[in-house]
């Protein structure tokens, strides 16, 4: 149960602390953000809509926002909502200190853009679509699309969360693409980006 | 070891059989989050589950990708059954989590300590990986020199200072030879203009040049009092010797790390794009504009890989003909930017054997004499790269290759164009042709009273003039040009544009000026203090250029094997810098009139002639470490523990490849079992997908 009283009841707090891969500072932070987001709302509420929550700065640009609120949302209506303790589930998955394994699970429910369970060809293109930019001038042609998929070893990548894990072991460096760091500074994400061109 | 290894493949299997169960109900009904994890055994006792099982209960629970919910309930009842543990084993997971507590608030704190977190992280957030690889150099350069300072400062400077301001008990000793060799008078001063201060400080001679600052001014004490013994000559030979050493180690140990990234990460082979599609996205962007830039970035880079296939693919199916062709137009271009090279290294060598010629000098020209060959060092290392670049556009090798190609060229030039600098100073110095002038004292005495001084003063005025290059650049080129870029809007400044923050060439100056300091950390003590200096208002400045003047590059640069790259290239200037040193250590005889080494024919005798004051034992003790009895078996034991270490590195590398297999095929048996499944489910009419969701969330509440 998501709380929106002003502050957060000591044993709660270390509960998060050990539930999560974050640090006290950083739990008091997101609740601060998760309490402004709800605070022009009902305070009744218990989840903040998904609108709400791309509103927030860090997400407002990215590709991927969507699919990031689905995946973490644990509401029956499945509109993207998230509880306070789904909003520390993201941060938590998002860190510097999550393992491998957390990371890599949730990567792949993120890049699964079908929700089948399979990486395909599909999802694929729309992971690449997402990547490149959404107007036409950004998007890679046919033809290169074609090529990649082909490259991309994709039949063995279905249902693959092994393999993803090993791929992202591969490129431990490059994982920290896929955390923010909640610093405990007053902006929630700083820019992470300590690996950017470490392509292949 | 390999145990341990061999029983993680079983508990995965376990996990992907979990996961296999899972992913029927992930694929016949629709997302909801807080069933999708894989299961968690209610009944195992807290300890077991999970790979990582040795840390305790909390740890464990955490790297369960479950939501909060369900992470809740399972600690709640967790604490409700009480493990039957001893008390031993209670107060070790006691110890274990306030000691990861302790650690996790260290962490904290040292992260604030940390020099420039913030402004790196900046950085490479707007810009990327690759410039940010550019300023963790400098700020890994910046620490190297201060440490190296306070190496030199502890051994050198301070007890120098100490000893002269105490002149009681120190016992110099004073050369023999031709009393003509010992005149060395540094202090021509009479009445002086204001600007020769200033034009002294920029050269290093006058007030400077008998200072703490350069060789001249450091004696051969040895200072002995009431049971203390200081040999100021060996702790200056020994401290620059440690100097380079502590160098060398921090930069291997800083290129292992490095290394064990990159052969985690593997070859960048082309066409691996998963690797690229799944991780390539930086969820630290901020902005639309920073968004923007990195969909950019990654459709460039997607589009040069797929691009280098296809020429990869194009190239194999050349014909004999076309294949000769194009290997002998590489050959001819390269001869041709050997050439340039060679000009370039012709040109230095005039200009320095010019420039010591019209010592004397005064004014402004002498000042332009003066610094000739830094001038033409710096011209050629621009004019030549450029002239490269446009040989390399005929050239048509594959995008990585043409980077690879031309740092190559850079490297070369710049390295090479400064050994030529130091070769002309030391064939001046010992007079390579003209031997009358040596006779005497076996070193250029007239022109060079004290040698090591003017070798330092060079040094000086390169690292200087480099300095004050980058910092006229900045301001006569970098912010004109983007005023005028941003002001005025015509077909020039739209072709030409703003700048673009190139890493490479920055690397190398960087690398440049490391290795002048590093050549002349012998003759000029302070000199890691002033590259110190100079590297901290470098950060600063590239800094502010790189947020006002520069927009960020579409083609990014890849930041793992470019740190690799830039420590080797370090590495080669260091190499370069010991080779210079080695050669005035052994070589040339001191100068006779200045400096600690004055008595001695050769600066590394002062330690055979310390060695020899030492006890018999000592003596004794040493030659037989030296001798074939010891270090015959201890080469052969060395060798052993090579062969045993490569051994297992061999094996170690093909169990990875075996697991890496193994994981292949189980992918392979898992999909196969999936279709299985599906196959199976819809011959026997299993629940439909709303049948089962009702059934889930009952089962969950």
């Amino acid at each position: 149960m998501g709380t929106t009283a002003s502050q957060l009841g000591k044993d709660l707090l270390s509960e998060y602390q050990e539930l999560t891969f974050l640090t006290k500072q950083e739990i008091l932070l997101a609740h601060k953000r998760y309490s402004e987001l709800l605070s022009k709302e009902d305070r009744n509420l218990t989840s903040v809509p998904m609108e709400k929550v791309l509103s927030l700065p860090e997400l407002k640009s990215n590709p991927f926002r969507k699919r990031i609120c689905h995946v973490f949302s644990t509401s029956d209506m499945k509109d993207g909502s998230l509880t306070f303790e789904d909003f520390l589930d993201l941060l938590s998955a998002f860190s510097d200190s999550a393992t491998l394994e957390i990371k890599s699970h949730y990567a792949f429910r993120i890049f699964d853009f079908d929700d089948d369970g399979t990486l395909d060809g599909g999802d694929l293109e729309k992971l690449v679509n997402c990547l490149t930019g959404k107007t036409e001038d950004t998007r890679l042609t046919p033809e290169e699309m074609r090529q990649l998929i082909s490259n991309s070893q994709i039949s063995v990548l279905q249902n693959r969360i092994e393999q993803l894990e090993q791929l992202l072991e591969e490129n431990h460096q490059i994982i920290s693409h896929i955390k923010d760091s909640c610093s405990g500074a007053d902006r929630l994400w700083r820019c992470v980006p300590q690996r950017t061109a470490a392509l292949p | 070891m390999e145990f341990s290894e061999l029983q993680r493949p079983s508990s995965t299997i376990a996990h992907s059989y979990h996961g296999a169960q899972q992913l029927v109900r992930l694929r016949s009904k629709s997302v909801v989050s807080n069933q999708n994890g894989p299961q968690f055994n209610w009944g195992s006792p807290p300890s077991e589950g999970g790979e990582e099982g040795d840390s305790g209960p909390p740890k464990d629970l955490r790297e369960r990708p479950m939501t909060m919910r369900l992470k809740r309930a399972i600690r709640e009842v967790q604490q409700m059954r009480v493990p039957v543990v001893t008390s031993w084993q209670s107060w070790k997971r006691s110890k274990a989590k306030s000691l990861s507590r302790f650690r996790a608030d260290a962490g904290g704190v040292m992260s604030y300590v940390a020099l420039w977190r913030k402004a790196l992280h900046k950085i490479g957030g707007h810009f990327g990986g690759g410039v940010q690889s550019y300023f963790i150099f400098l700020r890994f350069l910046v620490v190297l020199n201060f440490l190296s300072f306070l190496l030199i400062a502890g051994f050198i400077l301070i007890p120098s200072i100490v000893f002269r301001s105490t002149s009681t008990s120190n016992m110099t000793v004073d050369s023999t030879g031709p009393e003509v060799c010992k005149v060395y008078d540094p202090n021509l001063q009479g009445l002086v203009v204001f600007y020769q201060y200033f034009l002294d400080l920029l050269s290093g001679t006058g007030f400077m040049e008998y200072s703490y600052m350069f060789y001249g001014y450091y004696n051969n004490t040895v200072a002995e009092s009431s049971g203390f013994h200081y040999n100021l000559p060996l702790a200056y030979l020994l401290t620059s010797v440690f100097y380079f050493a502590f160098c060398l180690i921090c930069i291997i140990a800083r290129m292992g790390s490095a290394l064990r990234v990159a052969v985690a990460t593997g070859s960048g082979a082309a066409g691996s794009y998963s690797k690229m599609v799944f991780t390539g996205w930086d969820y630290g962007c901020q902005g639309d504009r920073a968004t923007k830039l990195k969909q950019k970035s990654i459709h460039y880079q997607l589009q040069v890989d797929l691009e280098e296939e296809r020429l990869q693919k194009k190239a194999l199916s050349l014909t004999l003909g076309q294949t000769v062709g194009l290997c002998s137009l590489r050959i001819f271009l390269m001869l041709i930017s050997l050439a340039l090279i060679g000009g370039a290294f012709f040109g230095i060598f005039k200009a320095t054997v010019f420039s010591q010629v019209q010592v004397g000098a005064e004014g402004i020209l002498g000042l332009f004499w003066v610094y000739l060959p830094s001038i033409v060092i710096t011209t050629g290392n621009f004019v030549v790269p450029f002239m490269c670049d446009q040989i390399a556009l005929f050239e048509r090798y594959s995008p990585s290759t043409t980077i690879i190609v031309a740092l190559f060229r850079s490297v070369f030039l710049r390295m090479i164009s400064l050994g030529v600098l130091l070769f002309t100073l030391w064939s001046q110095i010992t007079c390579f042709k003209d031997s009358p002038k040596c006779e005497l004292c076996q070193y250029n005495n007239k022109e060079y009273p004290c040698w090591e001084t003017r070798v330092g003063q060079e040094m000086y005025k390169l690292a200087l003039f480099d300095f004050l290059i980058t910092i006229a650049m900045l301001i006569l080129v970098e912010f004109p040009r983007r005023l005028f870029v941003d002001h005025y809007s015509c077909v020039l400044t739209r072709w030409v544009g703003r700048q673009e923050f190139l890493v490479p060439p920055n690397v190398l100056g960087l690398v440049y000026g490391q290795t002048v300091v590093w050549t002349g950390a012998l003759f000029c003590p302070l000199l890691p203090l002033i590259n110190t200096l100079k590297f901290f208002i470098l950060f600063y400045c590239k800094k502010v250029t790189l947020f006002s003047n520069c927009r960020p590059a579409v083609k990014t640069f890849r930041s793992t094997t470019s740190t690799i790259f830039f420590l080797v290239v370090l590495l080669f200037g260091w190499g370069l810098a010991l080779v210079a040193m080695i050669y005035s250590l052994a070589q040339i005889h001191p100068s006779m009139s200045c400096g600690p080494f004055r008595s001695l024919t050769m600066m590394w005798s002062i330690v055979p002639n310390t060695f020899y004051t030492l006890s018999l034992t000592t003596q004794d003790f040493i030659f037989y470490m030296g001798s074939q009895a010891f270090s015959i078996p201890l080469f052969i034991f060395s060798c052993v523990v090579l062969c045993y270490v490569a051994a297992l590195a061999t094996v170690y590398g093909k169990s990875v490849d075996l697991l890496k297999a193994q994981l292949k095929l189980e992918g392979r048996d898992k999909q196969f079992l999936v279709k299985q499944i599906e196959e199976l489910s819809r011959e026997m009419g299993v629940p439909t997908r709303d049948q089962l969701d009702t059934f889930d969330t009952g089962a969950a509440n």
